[in-house]
């Protein structure tokens, strides 16, 4: 029953940083962590594709129509092009292509969310209203138009697919930003004199990063398939590219007969999102929960 | 494991004490895996209840008393599996070994539970009637179980969602589904913490009368020694995930044996407690359940420590005091009287000649709520508050929930624009604020260093400069300089709410403004952080607005206390006055509800809840409630009068204004 | 409730005009000169000048947009440059053949979904391989599925056609344009089991994955439901782990599974493009894509107005659904 409390402070807790990630990346299943390494392999291999790959993409490297197996390990196509080849500089489109959409959405999404998450009132109400009317957007469908009024190319596709993509994180990290708005800890921070700006970059926005990053490593596996499709539509770049969707498409009437010429780039397409899928399950575990 | 040399069945109950027990609990170890690491949260508990008694289980946070009344339900949590040794046997049934099913039928024929937040424990989209017939049967019994625990019109309450009920009527609901079946035992977990001090009473009172009608056990689990005191047969004291004390409630309450009871006891907020000088207070903190000692839990917080403390943990022996046991091994030791409290708070000039560091007038504060398409609802939060704060003052400000207390601060503070009226404040550094929830209050990503720097980068100090008065701050609060590196993930409680203060007084402000700051810390820390508020003020000379629901707090922590309702001020005066001699029928009936420990706790209850300030009632917004009301309180709402003789005791009553002395 | 309506009805209208103004604004944008494009490269500067005219294309732009617009309202859709036939009447051939297939993919999803999410919340909680089959499913481009399902179904066991919505000669026409729903009315039951087996290869490859987006989703808010208190309570009543499943956490646990069946919706669009070019299905996907290749702008045009108009209306059915599912939201 002290008077004049000798306080007796307990030890700080979880002081090391680094154990705590460690117990952190062993709650992350085998599998994720298998795919987060072959997420890692695919950007490398994305990289170093012109190096690596065995044969040219665009010129044909033997007959035509070789089984699998038989000289070429994904066989040749209708001109004789090497489907390996094919596939690795299409995974190599297809993910540089879903990087670059995503990390546009996030940025564009993330400051357009921040500042009506941050501000409030008109200006919350103003920016949101008009997220609202692109959210509302059936988004292929608008990509489909816009490609369809600018002509076929890889660009126009991604600039399209931009347009429809970033009106999603805005309301993510929008919503986040208001959760902690109305936490105690901003009003704190107001009390104590902080800055508009200061508090939005250093009170509010480490806060929205972590929820921004799990959905969009869960969202990559959808951009993928919905470029795939697009590609597939024909709207990506023209003829000879190798595109796993265009591939998929011109490969279309080998199907019965040569069945690898369709399937080949259909199964790059699920390797690529399959993997995206389990690596980004795997840093929602790694960076905690939503 | 040794068994105690002192069963705990020799413990007699005052209700039956032939009558074997309806639970025996023996050498209770439950474990859980959190992160790697275990987290042992019951290590050896033994404990018997008798048919039809009502045994209050009181502990701190970490103390494992909800994991000891969830493994009577056998409903820990699952994920992962708690591990789980020794044996609880309820009404036959061996809890600990059985499968789910026989579990399950235990829960359906002999068990109830009532849980502490009647919001989240009833399923949101289901009827009233619907959850209740699931255990009652019938439509009628449903009926029948409402009006016995006082639900106004049953009949109609059964097609309501809970989200159209109120906090008190919710619960009502909960207990109505605990005790629906006639169960042998209704395990309560913390059933009165989420709700109104008047309405909390209301709920202990009803489950009195239940175990008096039905003859059912109850377990009532709370931190709260008062709680436990209201309706107890027996209390047992846990601490550390072991009992420390048990015995029949008036023993442990007016005999306790374990030093840890005794100095909860003390440092108990009640309307007798010291206001002259800091209030008597147990040392350090309750124990991390994953880094337990290997001794007595209590061993380092204890006065009577010694070192073969350390060494192994305690029995339960007899009390020496009274008939019931206790697990130390310096029980043969007195324990000293109340340590002489030579410290006095330094005297407080007079108030009156002051100028006032806050000035309120006529302040009114309406919120719009949108209730649907284009329908908005006002909800009145301030309706004409008055009220002033000296220098160097501290004005403790009482209310339930809804009463406006909070948004009154957030208003002083200038986080909320007001509608009317006028804030004045002195010309010293800007308010500062205590939040309830001190963790919520700090940015987890930010170190408490840059914390409290922030503070003082509008000074335009620099870095050197910054961190030295950091220190400075950290170590006026009683916390180390390492502390500064720390976030607020790495901090207990005591010391969130510590880091807390130190950042609103780095810069001393001319008014501290405190939001419940002691209502989420444990009973044994309250006292501490009181002390700590008490001698920062002082020393700093700010001005103080502690804002709480408990009578007691504000009763130590105040000069004066002011007393809110609805919106607005209805009884403000000297703090001992209007604890001791309330003039108002509403702080009357709060003073009523204070959870009391000695034999005077039953008084006059408080019907209803607080009226929603979306529909503040006409007249005196109290008339619904009050007994004293007459029909003018319909009508005509009462200025603050100043009670004549008085220095400063001003209520707003009709009827009290009209017995004379006023004016 | 009339609100409720109310409101929808103004929040599609704003959405339509949004729509409306992209696609007049990209129509505008064009490189390829549509009167150009319709009358090919003989054509006299005088008959183009005509042409346009005639077409209003020679008025200010605003004028233009106004035209376009009041042409809406009237359920002008323009003239196709390909098909030469106006639009309105092309979707009115088209629309019920991609509405039919739509639809039956909807159901698998819902139906799928819901017993997947079910299914694995109240058994198999993180079990690891049926989760990498399950993102398997979802990882599959619908191309790959709907290749495989042909190779499979079609070539190896002949047990599904590959190509078109029927192969039975003279089908009853209307009053709804969707095959399984006109074979019964008319008594056909022929029709119906030939429409079913048409449409089960391609409304799975369509539904398959929006199935596993929702079961996931519902899962997870399954697995959080039965964390919470209410849960609890309805064990400690005793009540059986089935019931407390069924009964006490599925409608507790629709919200974000219904909000992720909205979303699903505006994706599954792009998927029955893409299928129908596969089976060769003759809805208005099929009718889009040829359009592409001919710059058949007012086609597309009409296609997104009609496919937005759908997801508009199905989002605000999901609303309904939600305020259903859950007393707290009002409408």
């Amino acid at each position: 029953m002290a008077l004049a409390e000798p306080y007796v402070a307990p030890a700080l807790r979880g002081r090391f940083g680094r154990t705590r990630r460690r117990t952190r990346w062993s709650s992350v299943s085998h599998v994720d962590q298998i795919a987060i390494g072959a997420l890692v392999a695919v950007t490398l291999l994305a990289v170093v594709t012109p190096w690596i790959a065995p044969h040219s993409a665009t010129r044909p490297a033997g007959t035509s129509l070789v089984h699998p197996f038989h000289g070429f390990v994904f066989g040749t196509d209708e001109v004789g092009r090497d489907v390996f080849s094919r596939v690795l500089y299409g995974l190599r489109t297809s993910w540089l292509a879903a990087l670059l959409v995503i990390a546009s959405g996030v940025l564009i999404g993330g400051l357009i969310g921040l500042v009506a998450g941050a501000a409030g009132g008109w200006i919350d109400n103003v920016l949101m209203r008009i997220t609202d009317a692109f959210l509302s957007l059936p988004g292929p469908i608008l990509a489909i138009a816009v490609v369809a009024a600018l002509g076929p190319s890889l660009s126009h596709t991604l600039i399209a697919v931009m347009i429809v993509w970033w009106p999603f994180y805005a309301r993510i990290v929008r919503g986040e930003v208001r959760a902690l708005a109305a936490r105690p800890h901003l009003e704190a921070a107001r009390l104590a004199g902080v800055g508009r700006v200061r508090l939005a970059v250093r009170h509010l926005l480490p806060g929205a990063i972590p929820a921004t990053v799990v959905t969009a490593s869960l969202d990559v596996g959808n951009l993928v398939l919905t470029l795939a499709a697009l590609s597939f539509l024909g709207l990506g770049a023209p003829a000879p590219a190798p595109e796993l969707g265009a591939m998929a498409a011109r490969g279309l009437p080998y199907l019965l007969e040569q069945w690898w010429v369709p399937v080949m780039p259909g199964l790059g397409v699920l390797f690529l999102a399959l993997v995206s899928n389990l690596a980004g399950d795997g840093l929602r575990d790694l960076i905690g929960d939503r | 494991m040794t068994f105690t040399s002192v069963q705990p069945t020799e413990v007699a109950s005052p209700r039956s004490p032939s009558a074997p027990p309806l639970v025996t609990i023996e050498g209770l170890h439950v474990t859980f895996e959190r992160g790697g690491r275990d987290v042992r949260a019951l290590r050896g508990v033994d404990l018997s209840i008798a048919p039809g008694e009502i045994l209050g289980v009181v502990g701190e946070s970490g103390s494992g008393k909800s994991v000891l009344g969830l493994s009577m339900l056998g409903l820990l949590p699952t994920e992962p599996p708690p591990r789980l040794e020794g044996s609880i046997e309820v009404c036959g049934v061996d809890v600990v070994h059985a499968d789910d099913d026989t579990r399950r039928r235990l829960r359906r024929r002999h068990l109830g539970a009532i849980f502490q937040d009647p919001m989240t424990s009833l399923n949101p989209t289901m009827r009233i009637g619907r959850q209740l017939a699931e255990v009652a049967g019938t439509e009628a019994e449903a009926v029948r179980l409402l009006d016995a625990v006082g639900v106004p019109e049953p009949k109609r309450r059964l097609r309501s969602f809970p989200h159209e009920l109120s906090g008190g009527l919710r619960q009502r609901v909960m207990i109505a589904m605990a005790v629906a079946g006639e169960p042998s035992l209704v395990v309560a977990d913390e059933p009165t913490t989420a709700l109104d001090v008047t309405v909390q009473a209301q709920i202990l009172e009803l489950l009195g009368h239940l175990r008096d009608e039905l003859g059912c056990s109850f377990v009532l689990v709370t931190h709260d020694l008062g709680v436990a005191a209201q309706v107890s047969d027996r209390i047992a004291v846990l601490y550390g995930g072991r009992i420390a004390e048990v015995g029949a409630a008036a023993d442990v309450l007016e005999r306790p044996a374990h030093p840890y009871t005794v100095g909860l006891l003390r440092s108990r907020l009640t309307l007798q407690a010291r206001r002259a000088g800091p209030l008597p207070t147990l040392i350090g903190e309750p124990p991390d359940p994953r880094a337990h000692p290997p001794g007595c839990a209590f061993a380092p917080r204890c006065t009577l420590h010694v070192d073969a403390c350390d060494e192994t943990l305690p029995d339960l022996v007899s009390a020496g005091g009274h008939p019931g046991v206790a697990a130390c091994i310096r029980l043969d030791v007195p324990l000293a009287e109340e340590v002489a409290l030579v410290d006095a708070w330094p005297e407080v000039e007079a108030v009156s000649a002051i100028e006032p560091a806050v000035r309120l007038t006529a302040v009114f504060k309406d919120f719009e709520l949108k209730s649907g398409w284009r329908s908005k609802e006002v909800l009145h939060a301030l309706r004409g508050v008055d009220l002033e704060v000296a220098e160097g003052e501290s004005v403790a400000l009482v209310g339930e929930s809804g009463c406006g207390k909070s948004t009154l601060l957030r208003a002083i503070a200038g986080l909320l624009p007001i509608d009317d009226g006028a804030i004045a404040l002195g010309p010293g550094a800007r308010p500062q604020m205590v939040f309830q929830d001190a963790g919520a209050s700090l940015t987890p990503w930010l170190t408490v260093g840059e914390l409290i720097g922030e503070r003082l980068r509008s000074e335009g100090c620099g870095r050197s400069e910054r961190d030295r008065r950091v220190r400075e701050a950290l170590q006026l609060v009683g916390l180390p300089a390492e502390v500064a590196e720390a976030k607020a993930v790495q901090l207990s409680g005591g010391q969130r709410q510590r880091v807390a203060l130190a950042r609103a007084t780095v810069v001393p402000p001319e008014v501290l403004l405190c939001d419940e700051p002691t209502s989420a810390l444990d009973v044994s820390l309250a006292a501490t952080v009181l002390n700590l508020l008490g001698r920062l003020r002082r020393e700093l000379g700010m001005a103080m607005l502690f804002v709480t629901h408990d009578l007691g707090a504000a009763r130590v922590v105040g000069d004066r206390i002011a007393v809110m309702y609805l919106g607005r001020i209805v009884e403000v005066g000297p703090a001992e006055e209007v604890a001791s001699a309330p003039q108002h029928p509403y702080t009357q009936a709060l003073l009523g509800a204070v959870p009391g420990v000695g034999a005077a706790a039953r008084r006059t209850r408080l019907e209803g809840e607080p009226a929603s300030p979306l529909r503040p009632p006409s007249g005196c917004a109290f008339h619904p409630r009050c007994s004293q009301a007459v029909d003018a309180c319909h009508t005509d709402g009462p200025e603050l009068v100043t009670l004549r003789g008085s220095s400063g005791h001003r209520v707003a009553c009709g009827p009290a204004h009209a017995a004379g002395g006023w004016g | 409730m009339t609100q409720f309506v109310l409101k929808r009805l103004a929040a599609m209208v704003a959405v339509l005009l949004v729509l409306a103004a992209t696609v007049f604004v990209l129509q505008r944008l064009t490189p390829t000169d549509p009167v150009h494009a319709m009358l090919g490269g003989n054509a006299s500067k005088a008959m183009i000048a005509a042409e346009k005219h005639k077409l209003g294309y020679d008025k200010p732009m605003v004028a233009q947009y106004v035209d376009y617009i009041g042409g809406l309202l009237h359920g002008d859709l323009q003239m196709s440059l390909r098909t030469r036939r106006p639009v309105a009447t092309d979707l009115g051939q088209y629309l019920p053949a991609t509405l039919e297939l739509t639809l039956f993919a909807l159901v698998v999803a819902v139906v799928l979904g819901g017993l997947m999410g079910i299914a694995t919340a109240a058994r198999f909680r993180g079990s690891g391989v049926l989760r990498v089959v399950l993102l398997s499913a979802a990882s599959a481009p619908s191309f790959l599925l709907a290749v495989l399902g042909i190779l499979l179904f079609y070539r190896k066991l002949g047990w599904l056609p590959a190509t078109g919505r029927s192969s039975v000669a003279n089908v009853p026409t209307g009053p709804t344009g969707l095959l399984t729903v006109d074979g019964l009315l008319h008594g056909r039951l022929d029709v119906v089991t030939d429409a079913f087996k048409h449409l089960v290869l391609p409304g799975l490859c369509v539904g398959i994955g929006p199935a596993m987006s929702i079961g996931r989703v519902l899962r997870s808010s399954l697995v959080n439901t039965m964390r919470t208190d209410y849960v609890r309570t309805a064990r400690a009543k005793g009540q059986r782990e089935s019931v407390v499943l069924l009964r006490h956490a599925v409608r507790n646990s629709l919200g974000p599974a219904l909000s992720m069946t909205g979303l699903q919706v505006g994706l599954m669009f792009a998927g029955v493009v893409v299928i129908e070019q596969v089976f060769a299905w003759p809805g208005i996907g099929l009718y889009t894509i040829q359009s592409i290749p001919r710059t058949d702008f007012p086609a597309i045009a009409g296609v997104t107005l009609v496919l937005g108009a759908g997801y508009v209306i199905v989002n605000a059915v999901i609303d309904v659904l939600q305020a259903a599912a859950d007393p707290r939201i009002a409408l």
